[in-house]
């Protein structure tokens, strides 16, 4: 056991699956032929596009609750503050500026009763999670189908569908767009980087980082690592519970504002199915772990998932002359990632704690 | 002095079995009150409900009347208590696991920047881990212990939880009230007595204190007045100088009347079954260099304090947990412990988690009875070609189910009843009734009349006499319950810290047993 200690200390997920990541990325980025300056082009819009939805898992990780799979919920509720805001013409700055006051009233209300369902079923969190992404997105689904034109007044008639009822299926951002992913933007030879956008990631990370060393952090942290002696400890585990769900919801909200802005343009319908998967992912490519996650872990991850992410496809078609394969190919890194995490740790879990 | 805790008239019952009967207590500020009793003499139930545990809350709350520094309260919850001044050294530590020592000591005070406290206020003010780090350092130091207090909780042995547990406490300032649930349990006699210096030393600041311990030379040594439990009731309260060990045994343990009892004999069999040091790495219960013969066709009892070791043998036996050192069954060496070879061989082992892993809660009572000697012997299954794909012959379950039922007076609606649906005593009737159908040699069995009421206990003690009377099978019972082991038991092995630490006959006087629980010789000052 004892001689084990220190490869265990060096051989651990959290240094193996990002190492991992890296090998097959530069691998695939060789075969793909991209060239270097485009794939970190890509790689940095997408850090700032991902960076806050996969930062906002990380506190339900620190929480004992797992990935928090309803991120898309958060995701839902600034799309349908978006909706709102755009149905009703409002542009420019004061749209934005609304539509964030819109998204985060709902999601601190829908946090609130995701953290109220997941006391609950203590330890089913996860699952429970997938299952309220799926049953939201119904309901957001019949809302924009059948409410719009008819419940809800609409005065933007470019959104609805021809029959009057229900809205399209791509609806354009061009009002919100470059408003501010333009902002302090330079270039390094051929690699563009705006600067603004990429601190008000750093800034999110900077102040997950802070809330985890905060009193409350500190609180997290024991009901993460042991719900029940925290009663005893005079913590209101539930209570506690409940403030990482709005919190994780709401920084989702965000993150999914500052994706869809940056893309231009969204798919009413299915923009935030894969939210939660695809952030799910990156964070644990970082070598996060569904029990332990850190700030610089999503920022790794981030980066890695993406670059693979990027390249598979390119990889793909040359390999077997087949784009499909590459598409193919993304899929089997998001969920492999994650199917492996899990397996990593419920491995973990049933090994007997005996560490003296 | 005044008095900080006042308890009047204090009630409480879990589903109308009471635990606590008109309890009267105080404490006096600066005073060290003791409090001793034996296990389910109450003694967890007053401390739940001092500290607001919400388990009292949960199950009907209590009645009488409590009163902390002159002002009455009912705790709903633990920070209510924690707020007011109480603090608490948990037995099972309340510490967590993944946090490191620092931050467990000073979990809920911690030090922030100013500036942030001012600016976001006190929930998300920036914590100052070296402030905590020096002031974590300075409790452990007055504990007398130097520990790196980076170290996770989930690395440190058990003795040093106890001190990061009680670091915690004396790192308060604002602490009035201090309950000890045995705290010196784990610890060695000189760091026991380095508590004690400090207890006395925080008794005179002013801080009333509750001390609960099994070791009654502490107890003597330290604290100005003792009060004994015994079924829920205070049955005496000694004044300093006039506290007595054996008298303070003597009261713990009270007069039992003499229910159902074995006949006495003198076993002088072959050895059935040798451990030679034989350990067993169970958390919390752990077994060290074990050393015991179980001659053939006795009833030998295995008792200690919790966390000594009892309970072990038989998960040991059954694989749960690893396992090292020598068994010899039946002069044949046991290699590898495996359930299903164990009891192939005849080895028999029920737990004390009946619910966890005694029964099959989802099965049929009949499925519960058979569902071993099935399994490993392939007792009930119609003949076929391949034994593992047979079904069950319901021909020869139902005979054998009924006999059982009537045998140990089992009480269901039918055979095909859940098990999860009988009372706890039917449940481990159930349980024996499996072990018996598997026809083992030896039984081990653990705890098996907790939680079961009167009657189902004197009859689960009559069955165990019986079979080892009628079927010659030996059994190892280990138990808390001293009054039970002495009437079935030929001889009783008393564990402290995982070792048999000594063997004696049920007729040797009460005072004894105390003595030997609490890892003392016996030899005793005023005799």
């Amino acid at each position: 056991m004892k001689a084990k200690a220190p490869l265990n200390c060096y051989f651990n997920h959290e240094r193996i699956v990002p190492a991992v990541f890296l090998v097959l990325s530069f691998l695939a980025w060789q075969i793909s032929g991209l060239t270097g300056s485009f794939v970190l082009n890509q790689v940095i819009t997408r850090f700032i596009r991902d960076g806050l939805l996969v930062l906002a898992l990380i506190i339900p990780v620190v929480a004992g609750m797992g990935l928090n799979f309803s991120i898309t919920v958060g995701a839902m509720a600034i799309q349908t503050s978006l909706l709102l805001v755009i149905a009703y013409n409002i542009e420019g700055v004061p749209g934005i500026l609304l539509v964030m006051v819109i998204g985060i009233f709902l999601s601190v209300l829908l946090g609130y009763v995701l953290g109220r369902i997941l006391n609950r079923v203590k330890g089913k969190e996860m699952i429970t999670t997938i299952i309220i992404g799926f049953f939201v997105n119904s309901i957001y689904q019949l809302i924009f189908l059948v409410g719009f034109g008819t419940v809800i007044p609409v005065f933007n008639q470019e959104i609805i569908l021809t029959r009057g009822i229900g809205v399209r299926n791509t609806v354009d951002l061009g009002m919100y767009r470059n408003t501010i992913d333009k902002l302090w933007l330079f270039s390094i030879g051929e690699i563009q980087i705006p600067l603004f956008m990429i601190l008000i990631v750093l800034l999110f990370a900077g102040g997950i980082y802070y809330i985890l060393h905060t009193r409350f952090g500190r609180q997290v942290q024991a009901v993460g690592s042991a719900a029940e002696t925290c009663a005893v400890l005079g913590i209101d585990t539930d209570r506690v519970r409940i403030k990482v769900m709005i919190l994780s919801t709401v920084l989702a909200a965000l993150g999914q504002f500052i994706y869809l802005q940056n893309i231009g343009m969204f798919d009413v319908y299915t923009a935030h199915l894969n939210t939660g998967i695809i952030s799910c992912a990156a964070l644990l490519a970082g070598g996060a772990s569904i029990k332990s996650a850190k700030v610089r872990q999503a920022l790794l991850g981030i980066f890695l998932f993406h670059t693979l992410f990027i390249v598979s496809p390119q990889a793909g078609q040359h390999l077997f002359r087949n784009a499909a394969l590459g598409e193919y190919f993304r899929s089997f890194v998001a969920y492999g990632t994650i199917a492996l995490a899990l397996i990593v740790n419920v491995g973990n879990e049933n090994r007997p704690i005996q560490r003296k | 002095m005044e008095n900080i805790l006042q308890i009047s008239h204090l009630n409480k019952s879990y589903n109308g079995i009471p635990a606590l009967k008109n309890v009267n207590l105080s404490v006096r500020a600066g005073e060290i009150h003791g409090l001793v009793g034996a296990n389910g003499s109450g003694k967890t139930t007053l401390m739940n409900i001092l500290f607001g545990q919400p388990v009292i809350h949960e199950t009907g709350g209590y009645q009488g009347e409590i009163a902390f520094a002159g002002r009455r309260i009912e705790f709903k919850n633990c920070s209510q208590a924690i707020s007011c001044g109480i603090g608490m050294v948990h037995q099972e530590f309340a510490l967590i696991p993944d946090l490191t020592v620092a931050e467990n000591i000073k979990l809920g005070r911690e030090h922030t920047l100013a500036f942030t406290d001012r600016l976001l206020g006190r929930q998300f003010s920036y914590i100052d881990n070296r402030h905590d780090r020096a002031s974590s350092l300075q409790a452990l130091r007055k504990l007398g212990i130097e520990l790196d207090p980076d170290i996770k909780i989930m690395d440190l042995s058990i003795n040093l939880k106890q001190f990061v547990e009680i670091a915690r406490e004396i790192d308060r300032t604002d602490l009035r009230l201090l309950i000890l649930d045995e705290p010196t349990a784990v610890l060695s006699q000189d760091n026991s007595w380095m508590l004690l210096e400090i207890l006395r030393e925080m008794s005179g600041r002013g801080i009333g204190i509750l001390f609960i311990s099994h070791r009654l030379e502490e107890i003597q040594a330290v604290c100005d007045r003792v009060s004994v439990l015994r079924d829920g009731e205070l049955v005496a309260r000694y004044e300093k100088n006039h506290i007595h060990i054996n008298q303070l045994a003597r009261d713990m343990i009270g007069h039992s009347v003499i229910k159902a009892a074995a006949g006495k004999r003198k076993i002088e069999a072959r050895p059935l079954i040798t451990f030679r040091k034989f350990s067993v790495a169970m958390p919390g219960e752990e077994i060290k260099n074990l050393d015991l013969n179980v001659y053939e066709g006795e009833i030998i009892g295995l008792t200690s304090l919790p966390g000594h070791g009892k309970l072990a043998l038989g998960y040991g036996m059954m694989g749960l947990y690893p396992v090292a050192g020598e068994v010899w069954f039946n002069n044949e060496r046991i290699v590898r412990m495996d359930a299903m070879d164990n009891i192939v061989k005849g080895i028999y082992a029920l737990p004390d988690d009946r619910q966890g892993l005694g029964i099959l809660a989802d099965q049929s009572l009949e499925n519960n009875i058979v569902f071993t000697a099935n399994q490993a012997k392939n007792m009930f299954s119609r003949s076929s070609l391949f034994p593992f794909l047979s079904m069950l012959d319901h021909r020869r379950t139902v005979p054998h189910v009924e006999k059982m039922v009537q045998d140990f007076d089992i009480k269901c609606a039918s055979f095909k009843q859940k098990v999860r649906e009988l009372s706890g005593g039917n449940q481990q009737k159930v349980c024996i009734a499996r072990a018996l159908t598997a026809e083992p040699r030896l039984l081990f069995v653990a705890e098996p009349t907790r939680g079961v009421d009167i009657s189902a206990r004197e009859k689960i003690l009559s069955m165990l006499i019986e079979i080892n009377r009628t079927r010659n099978m030996t059994i190892v019972f280990a138990s808390s319950e001293l009054d039970e082991l002495q009437r079935v038991c030929d001889r009783i092995a008393v564990m402290v810290q995982g070792k048999i630490f000594k063997i004696l006959s049920p007729d040797s006087p009460e005072v004894d047993f105390a003595l030997a629980l609490s890892g003392e010789t016996g030899m005793d000052d005023d005799v």
